[in-house]
């Protein structure tokens, strides 16, 4: 197994003196699809949000390709490569499909590539080409997923966390939008799936960790892993 | 008719001025959320720097814009990054106190300085006017004052909607937490908006002092008239505030010396206990 | 799960300080408070004080009353006012007319005043409660405001030139003390027992936890108007034994916003949501006052301004609040759950 892209150790999170994450420890190997997947209420959120800058962790250690970026804020942790497609997709509703976009090649490094991502992006979801002028107010939830998976794109991340890509969607529009995941993993970034529907997850992902209540408990490969003995680390049982 | 048409004028003339008062507050009750208490104060500078400055150096008041513009972007900055980012810390009452405790001592710093003598930018055509068709007339003065207004706020439109700096100012406002993770610091670009509220400030001072006289302690009346603006317009809409400053442009001219403000503070008031959200804003 | 606002971080942990809290209450604490006043009341009838010591003290009681009042609102319930001015100036003005334009007691002027800022502060808040936060504030200043502009443009008050009290006979500088006194010791005595009733819990839940607040089942909306209307008379009647002291009124300083500077400063620096803060920071306040004016012209604001942006960057529970969370104690709580 190639040297980790990420790799987060005993990672603790708290809101106040609540204790969200208790201890996570996985890796994530460089060029693969990880998935991580938990329950309601497991803290994936809190630990995605923690590792990519958005809350401070009040423990542990999170390295990216070689370098300690414990609680690095977020707008610098993009310049690194480390991109999260939040949960929610949490469009700019007050700006155009492709304000939003453009917002996505902030960091100095992708400004000079902005039109390149820009067709990029619109060749991967042509819908949102149709609407490029449009507030991202009166897109449907899956263009809007769409919009915030191109906007994290804009920005050329080798590592991309998913948060819940496919929470509220209708089948049909997860299974387009996780055909585009995949090929942005076969052009060579690293792809994190945060997911509660656990099946579609583990079959794209190589690697799976299992999250409960704050830990990570079980993880390995997704082929080896028993459909038992992943239930039994999700339910707790 | 011809009276109506020529209030209509006049109404539109102030409108701008009210709409220039207003552009700063707005951007960072809306970007920053925060009432900004010292933006009258802020103002008032920009008044004194342009009125001082063009005696001192004996040049046109609009020409000192090229030094109280940067000037007051650099203390806009400062003021956000070194003071209130700390205390927006603790949460939005804190912050919109500390505003108000740099209002009064800015207010009082400038009686010290400048005492309570009024004050007037002097420009050589303050008293022409162009005769219209009808007997209507436009004052030069408020005609260059007008132009002065709209160009602000366009050039700031302009700014907003095509610049990266523009709009990572209009993500933040939407989403901070988004906002960063697209690489913006959300402090910094704080920052930068309040340097830009105190750069616009900077020209509504002018605007002020080429119309009005004004004293040290004029910084409340315009800071009304700005959270006017700001309520009547929304928060952080730009044609909201153009249209905001024309009502209260049009209030004050109807009512008069003696009632435009009471009218305008009366119209405020309603304004908020029906719409408290503002006509514009969604 | 939403992703909080990036600055809150520290509010969290400030919140959390935990541990015992020693509660200065019950009947040690009441025995000190009546031995207080029982001696400021001995001290003003017998004339042990000189009338320039009576007047500082009975400035401080009414800047004490007027700070309790904006303490009551804005440290407990969440209602921060930039505009109780409103009520100074109208009771001002009540006073001032009924004495001077009507030839009666200045009694009738307090009350007079007390009745005029019930219906007003009633009308007001229809109107006020619709807006929240920074609306309120400045919806509050902008009511204020405009009163300032009517009087200034209103025939039967003098217009801008103001007005002088003629009370017949006019009382003396002990009778004012004892008055001021007075109404102090009822007002701290209203927030203190309107705190611990069930309407001060309802608030402070609300202030603390909009969500939790509807569980404790209290009607908020009738808790902020009762709030709302008892901050109104007490500022009222505080505004009218000043300008019985005082002896003249004009609009921009019956109305100004200097009013709400003083209350704004006496919280802050004495402690926001404590019921001592107030207290403590209207004898400072009263002290500073006395000694800036000593100091060449116009430097009272630009230090007190100072001050205060200091107390909220460093001490941002105030001297007393800083002191309390330090020394984990508490006068007279009104927290019923301190120990959760």
């Amino acid at each position: 197994m190639s040297e980790p892209i990420l790799k987060v150790e005993g990672l603790q999170a708290k809101y106040g003196d609540f204790l969200a994450v208790e201890s996570a420890t996985l890796d994530v190997p460089a060029g693969k699809i990880v998935s991580v997947i938990g329950a309601n209420g497991a803290r994936k959120s809190t630990l995605m949000e923690t590792i990519a800058g958005i809350h401070k962790p009040s423990a542990g250690k999170v390295t990216f390709k070689g370098e300690d970026i414990t609680g690095m804020p977020a707008e610098k942790l993009v310049l690194r490569g480390l991109s999260l497609v939040p949960q929610g997709s949490r469009c700019f509703v007050r700006m155009s499909v492709e304000d939003n976009l453009i917002m996505g090649s902030y960091p100095k490094h992708a400004r000079a590539r902005v039109k390149e991502s820009l067709d990029f992006v619109y060749q991967l979801f042509p819908v949102l080409k149709e609407k490029r002028h449009q507030p991202t107010s009166s897109l449907s939830g899956g263009q809007r997923q769409m919009v915030a998976i191109g906007r994290a794109l804009m920005a050329w991340p080798d590592l991309i966390l998913f948060d819940e890509i496919s929470l509220g969607l209708a089948p049909a529009i997860i299974k387009d939008i996780y055909a585009r995941i995949r090929e942005i993993n076969a052009g060579g970034t690293t792809v994190v799936l945060v997911e509660q529907d656990t099946n579609r997850a583990i079959r794209t992902a190589e690697y799976t960790h299992v999250m409960l209540k704050g830990r990570v408990v079980l993880s390995g490969r997704s082929k080896e892993l028993g459909e038992e003995e992943i239930k039994k680390a999700y339910f707790g049982l | 008719m011809t009276v109506v048409i020529q209030m209509l004028i006049n109404g539109i003339l102030l409108g701008s001025v009210y709409a220039l008062l207003g552009v700063g507050m707005s951007m960072i009750f809306g970007i920053v959320r925060l009432t900004n208490l010292a933006h009258g104060e802020f103002i008032i500078i920009g008044a004194y720097g342009s009125t001082l400055l063009s005696l001192a150096l004996g040049v046109d008041p609009i020409l000192t814009l090229v030094i109280t513009v940067p000037v007051m972007f650099i203390a806009g900055v400062l003021i956000q990054t070194v003071l209130i980012n700390r205390v927006m810390l603790q949460g939005s009452e804190p912050a919109l106190l500390v505003t108000f405790g740099l209002s009064i001592i800015l207010k009082d710093a400038l009686l010290l300085l400048f005492t309570a003598d009024a004050r007037h930018a002097n420009v050589p055509y303050s008293t022409a006017t162009i005769r219209l068709p009808a007997g209507l007339h436009i004052a030069v003065l408020d005609l260059v004052v007008f132009a002065i207004s709209l160009a602000t706020i366009l050039i700031l439109t302009l700014f907003l909607r095509y610049t990266y700096m523009g709009r990572a100012i209009r993500a933040t406002s939407d989403d901070t937490a988004a906002a960063s993770l697209m690489g913006v610091s959300v402090r910094r670009t704080y920052g930068i908006a309040m340097g830009i509220a105190m750069a616009t400030a900077a020209v509504a001072g002018l605007g002020v002092g080429m119309r009005w006289t004004f004293y040290p302690s004029s910084g409340g009346d315009y800071l009304l008239i700005a959270f006017g603006v700001v309520v009547i317009g929304g928060m952080g809409s730009i044609p909201g505030t153009l249209v905001a400053g024309l009502i209260f442009g049009l209030a004050q001219v109807i009512g008069g010396a003696n009632y435009g403000m009471l009218i305008s503070y009366l119209l405020l008031i309603l304004m908020l206990a029906v719409r408290p959200q503002g006509l514009f804003s969604k | 799960m939403k992703i909080p606002v990036l600055l809150d971080r520290k509010k969290t942990k400030a919140a959390s300080s935990g541990g015992q809290v020693r509660v200065l209450d019950g009947v040690p604490m009441l025995a000190a408070c009546v031995a207080i006043a029982a001696a400021l009341y001995i001290f003003g009838l017998t004339g042990v004080l000189s009338s320039n010591i009576q007047r500082y003290l009975l400035k401080i009681f009414l800047y004490c009353t007027l700070s309790s009042m904006w303490n009551l609102m804005s440290g407990y319930t969440g209602m921060t006012s930039l505009g109780q001015q409103t009520y100074i100036g109208l009771a001002g003005y009540s006073l001032t007319v009924m004495t001077a334009t009507y030839a009666m007691s200045y009694w009738v002027g307090f009350l007079v005043g007390a009745v005029i800022s019930t219906i007003v502060s009633l009308i007001l808040a229809i109107i006020l409660f619709r807006m929240r936060g920074m609306y309120f504030a400045v919806a509050t200043w902008v009511v204020a405001e405009a009163l300032r502009t009517f009087f200034t443009s209103w025939k039967f008050v003098k217009k801008g030139a103001g007005m002088t009290v003629a009370a017949r006979p006019y009382p003396s500088t002990s009778t004012i003390y004892i008055i001021a006194l007075t109404l102090c010791i009822i007002a701290l005595a209203v927030v203190y027992f309107l705190l611990k009733s069930r309407v001060g819990l309802g608030l402070t839940a609300m202030r603390d936890d909009p969500d939790a607040a509807s569980s404790v089942g209290v009607d908020i909306f009738k808790s902020k108007l009762l709030v709302y209307v008892v901050s109104a008379i007490f500022t009222a009647l505080a505004g009218g034994i000043f300008y019985l002291n005082k002896g003249s009124i004009y609009p921009a300083g019956g109305f100004g916003i200097s009013w709400t500077v003083s209350m704004v400063f006496i919280v802050i620096i004495g402690g926001i949501g404590t019921m001592g803060g107030p207290v403590l920071g209207s004898i400072l306040y009263v002290i500073f006052e006395e000694q800036l004016a000593k100091l060449p012209g116009g430097w009272t604001n630009i230090v007190l301004g100072l001050i205060a942006i200091l107390v909220i960057l460093f001490l941002p529970d105030g001297i007393l609040g800083t002191l309390q969370k330090k020394l984990r104690f508490e006068i007279l709580s009104q927290k019923r759950f301190s120990g959760e």
